[in-house]
């Protein structure tokens, strides 16, 4: 039986954590450590965008370690995420590279979107009665150092995630000097977030009506909940009753109460406060707090991908959707989308062996026609530059900056005129990989645009063949297709030059 | 569970009283005319060496306590000034009664078996007093200092624990009138032996001499020009400690370092010297030390009866000794060579010294040569010199394992032992932690991962002694061997924390010390209290070295207030009274003082009818259960629960070495008349042996042939 053994890491705004799993077809996957160092990065991170260079030894120093324990277990392979602290310093990646010079572990900045997909894909495998749940309106919360994400989802499917910058640790940091001149921190921290907490509502929950509230977390809130979560379950009541016992202790009591660090427990009444407003804007009954951290996400991230487990739960389904409800707010004609959509897979799909793209760059295609007219909305006259700014703005659950960055950009040069490599101005951030992906997404979406671009959808059918190097596609319409013909005939050109592929357009003849 | 009103001061005793206690079973061990006369000498030699190290530690604790101006009282409600008043009056009691032992019973004794041991040499015969001055000329006068003290030669600084020879010299020019008489010292060189062998005025007999008599013998050619006087041996105990006892209150610790300066270092805390000094040279003493009356005995015999230990070690005698005990092996690992296959197939219980410590050295050495292991983690706290623990180790690190130790430094008396070995360990490779601040990590633990084929598994051993071959042949311990996944999962939590890492989110199985023990075993005694009190059948059984933790005592007399029965088997201190009304008529208390060192701790709980036993390294004192890294562990195999449940029930029923504590603080041992002797110790070592030769003899006898299978491979 192959057992693989991975560890997953996490360089998180008050803590550096690591959990080893073993992972197998048979078992699925199976915890083997769990160990944790409190490191308050965020100290420095959030206030100046910098970390001090002792901060900086520390955490090599406890990387090393963790890879000494990686060998104590056998792991072959590991992922490390950095999670808001990273995003947060003005020149990251020199860290991490100081950082793999001195410790040999390759850190990579996990976008706000990608954390928060992760720790969410964990629920959805491990617990079992989540896609149940989620059939009704559901929400998960999940509170972190630097930030916390909210996700809404109904009726089996995401509806809207959004980020908001209120972590524990950067509210405590935020309001240190005022906790002097209040008794009544609790509050303060209330005053503090109700503003953004009344924005989201007014946004987002409108008409959403909650069932549910999940509590993702981490250490900490598990810590809180200890008592009350035997059956993973906190109700309203014992959270109110916890709260009204908490808010307004000393530090000092509640670390000893809790049997945690200072330091930790220094977090406790920002954590909690989050926790109550969103319990009283969502209405909800009860909490149900899983256990589930950022690390199991990244395990299972990994399992799923070297094919150890299988989820039940579609997940690409939920970045769709997501994208959709993007697209939604955008005002995009559906309509178009969904021809435009069907015209690109197929296309897609006919010519696997010519592009050698996989699925998730399918997925990447179907979101950029789902995001290509969004632009319209602010702009008529300069769509392709505002649908650019719109998606780099915008957290799309589920996809790195990377990928969302290369959405923006075959987006983009749909209508814009396509730069060769090198005059390119896609930023720091585009390869050379980056910029072959972005083309040829770009050649297939162009063609599929052009071919929907009355926004009629006359095209009823579609059926591609590739023979030799040639591509046919046929279509068959009951309507007048000069329009989309005459307008093709630029958008083959740049298609051909980057598959280096002839394409044939037919109508299917009509009997 | 209302414990406060338990906790009064006349209900506890004061502990260093109830050590003081301790030593005097090790005496009447000295004492007991049916033991082979060498082992008595060795248990006298014990009570000395013990008090020596009562001295050091805890009476230079109270002194301290004294100068820090510190008046709190201990539990029992005594003011360290009380405590060390009355630690003098028995302490001299105790000692007379050592001397009285050696000079009214041992001395003699030995002189009829043949074993002449000359403590004055004014006895000795010619041919005996030609042979200790030529050795005094070839050995042990070109290693002496004599050292005298005028007007401009100040008193020397004399050695802590040292023998050391006193004298009152006088001119030999002398003019007429007075004399004028000087004190001069000199040392009594540790680097020679004590006890020397001379001939014997009987053949066939052994005759043996005290060094310090064969340098008085010939004092007068150390001060050549001089006359000497008198010439008498003493020796000092100094609060040399540089580190407060751990013992200590917190609070104490502080008072102690505001008064840091006011501490005397160095401060003589003992004089001993022999009987009939002369009174000047006495003085002379009793000036330069600063000392007090109380603090002086006055000796009627050789001093520092350690020395003991090299009589009872000469050749020959072994009629007088108790024949050696070979420990058994444990017959399951005779069976298969492969410890963790033998631990796959359940758990393994270990008791020493009656079963070999072997498995356990095994275990570390198979770790460190099997190509599966991937790491070996263990706590040290005290190793023996040339240990085979730490050489395999070492090996496992060449080998390309991943090995972490953590190194007690904080040791007693150890330190400078343990950095040697530890640093040896270092270069080896291994990840060395030494120890925690503030803490001192007492429990004993060993895990190994091993890669299989079903993935990583986890094999603990767990323990109540130390790490220690030699020790395991001396202390009674027990330990166990587990692959249970949640021990395992437990295991490596405690090396998480102890490398710095945060508490796990949960404990399996494991009991941890200094955070969650206590409050764990009072919930433990409250619960047989709860039962006594439904009246249910309620019963603690409990073995450990000391008890002295007053919240936990409060709580035993709270549970036998409940009606629970209790039974504690604790070998040294006991601050707990038994037989008050209404407090403490339910708890029994017996201590087992024998051959063997009694060191396990086990305890067991009735709960009901589904019985839990657990077994560790920490004992019932604050030391243990706040101010140490510690670990309790619950026995679950069914088959061991009975084994242990055996052995409570078996030192239970000992009569030869129990001593039971009395309501009025004694302790005594048991009207034997009429019944049948049992000595669990011995019944413990006949038992191990015979389950050795049953598995032995059941091999031997079997007339099935049983084909060999082939080798086995090493799991992949």
């Amino acid at each position: 039986m192959a057992v693989t053994t991975f560890a997953a890491i996490d360089v998180g705004s008050y803590e550096v954590s690591m959990k080893i799993f073993e992972l197998s077809r048979k078992v699925g996957f199976k915890e083997l450590t769990d160990i944790r160092y409190r490191l308050e990065l965020g100290k420095g991170a959030y206030s100046r965008g910098k970390l001090e260079r002792d901060m900086v030894d520390a955490l090599c120093g406890i990387l090393l370690d963790f890879k000494r324990v990686m060998k104590e277990f056998g792991a072959e392979e590991y992922r490390a995420c950095a999670t808001s602290v990273f995003r947060e310093l003005k020149n990251p990646i020199v860290i991490l590279e100081q950082v793999f010079q001195r410790t040999g572990i390759q850190v990579e900045i996990l976008s706000n979107a990608e954390q928060h997909f992760l720790g969410y894909k964990s629920i959805a495998a491990i617990e079992t009665g989540f896609k149940k749940m989620i059939q009704k309106g559901t929400a998960i919360l999940d509170v972190g150092g630097g930030s916390l994400q909210v996700s809404l989802f109904d009726k089996d499917a995401l509806v809207t995630t959004q980020s908001l910058k209120m972590g524990s640790m950067r509210v405590r940091e935020r309001l240190k000097e005022l906790e002097k001149t209040s008794n009544h921190y609790g509050q303060l921290v209330e005053e503090f977030i109700r503003n953004d907490i009344m924005s989201f509502q007014r946004l987002y929950l409108k008409d959403q009506d909650i069932k549910n509230v999940i509590l993702m977390g981490d250490f900490l809130t598990d810590t809180i909940f200890q008592e009350e979560r035997r059956d993973n379950i906190v109700t309203k009541a014992e959270f109110m009753n916890k709260y009204e016992q908490v808010v307004d202790m000393p530090v000092q009591r509640l670390s000893e109460m809790m049997e945690i660090d200072p330091e930790y427990a220094s977090l406790v009444v920002p954590t909690m406060v989050i926790c109550k407003n969103f319990i009283e804007v969502f209405n909800a009954e009860a909490l149900w707090a899983p256990g589930l951290s950022l690390l199991d996400g990244i395990a299972y991230d990994f399992a799923e991908k070297k094919k150890f487990i299988k989820s039940a739960h579609n997940f690409e389904n939920d970045i769709i959707i997501a994208s959709k409800n993007i697209a939604k707010r955008y005002s995009t004609g559906k309509n178009h989308i969904n021809g435009t959509t069907e015209i690109a897979l197929a296309i897609f799909d006919s010519i696997k062996k010519v592009h050698g793209m996989g699925a998730r760059e399918r997925l990447l295609l179907q979101i950029a026609v789902l995001l290509h007219d969004c632009g319209k909305y602010i702009s008529m006259g300069d769509v392709s530059e505002c649908s650019y700014r719109i998606i780099m703005e915008t957290e799309i659950i589920g996809l790195s900056t990377r990928e969302r960055n290369i959405i923006a950009n075959v987006v983009r040069y749909n209508t814009k005129e396509f730069r060769q490599y090198g005059t390119y101005e896609g930023g720091t951030t585009t390869d050379r990989d980056n910029y072959l992906l972005i083309a040829k997404l770009t050649a297939i979406l162009r063609i599929a645009n052009a071919m929907d671009r009355s926004h009629y959808q006359k095209v009823t059918d579609i059926r591609t063949v590739l023979k030799e190097r040639e591509l046919s596609v046929i279509v068959d319409s009951p309507r007048d297709l000069s329009l989309e013909l005459g307008l093709l005939r630029d958008k083959v050109e740049f298609f051909e030059e980057v598959f280096g592929i002839h394409l044939v357009l037919r109508r299917k003849r009509r009997i | 569970m209302d414990i406060k009103k338990f906790e009064k001061p006349e209900y506890f005793g004061n502990r260093e009283l109830s050590w003081l206690k301790f030593n005097d079973r090790v005496l009447s061990e000295a004492r007991d005319k049916s033991l082979p006369l060498f082992e008595r000498l060795k248990f006298l030699s014990i009570t000395a060496s013990n008090l020596d190290e009562f001295f050091m530690v805890r009476v230079a604790s109270l002194k301290d306590q004294v100068h820090a101006g510190y008046s709190k009282t201990d539990i029992a409600g005594l003011t360290a000034k009380e405590q060390l008043k009355e630690i003098s009056v028995q302490t001299h009691e105790l000692v007379h009664m050592q001397y009285t032992t050696l000079n009214r019973s041992l001395l003699p004794a030995l002189a009829k078996s043949g074993m002449h041991l000359v403590v004055e040499h004014e006895l000795l015969n010619k041919e005996q007093g030609e042979f200790v001055d030529r050795y005094f000329e070839d050995n042990v006068y070109p290693v002496l200092t004599p050292m005298a003290m005028d007007s401009s030669r100040p008193f020397p600084l004399i050695r802590n624990k040292t023998l050391n020879i006193g004298a009152l010299i006088s001119k030999k020019d002398k003019k007429k009138g007075k004399e004028q008489l000087e004190f001069a010292t000199v040392q009594v060189p540790s680097v020679l032996p004590r006890v020397i062998q001379i001939p014997s005025a009987k053949k066939g007999d052994t005759t043996v001499i005290l060094l310090e008599e064969i340098i008085e013998r010939n004092i007068e050619k150390l001060f050549l020009s001089y006359n000497v006087v008198c010439a008498h041996p003493y020796r000092i105990m100094r609060n040399a400690d540089l580190t407060i006892d751990e013992d200590e209150a917190e609070d104490l610790l502080v008072e102690i370092q505001k008064q840091l300066k006011k501490r005397q270092w160095g401060e003589v805390i003992r004089l001993e010297v022999q009987e009939k000094t002369d009174e000047r040279l006495l003085k002379i003493l009793k000036t330069e030390f600063e000392i007090k009356e109380e603090d002086i005995f006055e000796i009627s015999g050789p001093l520092d009866l350690t020395m003991l230990m090299k009589v009872y070690g000469q050749e020959g005698f072994d009629k007088y000794r108790t024949p050696r005990y070979v420990p058994a092996p444990v017959p399951r690992f005779r069976e298969e060579k492969d410890i963790f296959k033998v631990i796959r197939k359940g758990d393994v219980f270990l008791h020493h010294p009656y079963m070999s410590f072997d498995p356990v050295v095994d275990f570390v050495r198979q770790a460190a040569k099997d190509p599966e292991v991937l790491a070996i983690k263990q706590t040290l706290y005290r190793v023996s010199g040339n240990s085979p623990i730490i050489a395999a180790l070492a090996q496992a690190a060449e080998n390309g394992k991943q090995v972490s130790v953590l190194v007690e430094l904080k040791a007693r008396f150890d330190e400078e032992n343990n950095i040697v070995w530890a640093k040896k360990l270092e270069k080896a490779g291994c990840h060395v932690i030494y120890g925690l601040v503030g803490l001192k990590t007492h429990s004993k633990i060993t895990l190994v991962v091993r890669r299989e084929e079903t993935g990583i598994r986890r094999y603990v051993h767990l323990a109540t002694g130390n790490y220690n071959d030699s020790t395991a042949k001396i202390y009674t311990d027990c330990g166990i061997f587990t692959c249970d996944e949640r021990f395992g999962e437990d295991a490596t939590a405690v090396f998480n924390m102890l490398s710095g890492y945060s508490e796990p989110k949960k404990w399996n199985k494991l009991i941890v010390a200094p955070i969650w023990m206590k409050d764990r075993f009072l919930k433990l005694i409250e619960r047989e209290a709860e039962h006594a009190k439904k009246g249910m059948p309620a019963y603690i059984v409990a073995k450990m070295n000391s008890l002295c933790d007053p919240v936990i005592m409060a709580a035993l007399y709270y549970a036998s207030s409940c009606g629970v029965q209790i039974y504690l088997l604790v070998r040294g201190i006991c601050c707990l009274k038994v037989g008050i009304p209404g407090v403490s008529e339910n708890i029994h208390v017996r201590s087992i003082v024998g051959d063997f060192l009694e060191h396990s701790r086990i305890f067991y709980f009735h709960n009901g009818g589904s019985e839990e036993i657990y077994m560790g390294s920490a004992d019932w004192m604050p030391r243990n259960l706040d101010r140490r890294v510690e670990i309790v562990f619950p026995v679950e195999d069914e088959a061991i629960k009975k084994e242990l449940v055996h052995i409570l029930t078996l030192e239970f029923k000992d009569n030869v070495k129990a001593h039971l504590l009395k309501s009025d603080g004694s302790y005594e041992k048991q009207d034997k008349r009429g019944k049948i002797l049992i000595n669990s110790q011995m019944e413990f070592c006949r038992e191990a042996t015979e389950q050795a030769q049953e598995k032995q003899a059941k091999k031997e006898k079997s007339r099935v042939f049983i084909p060999a299978e082939p080798a086995e491979d090493v799991e992949e």
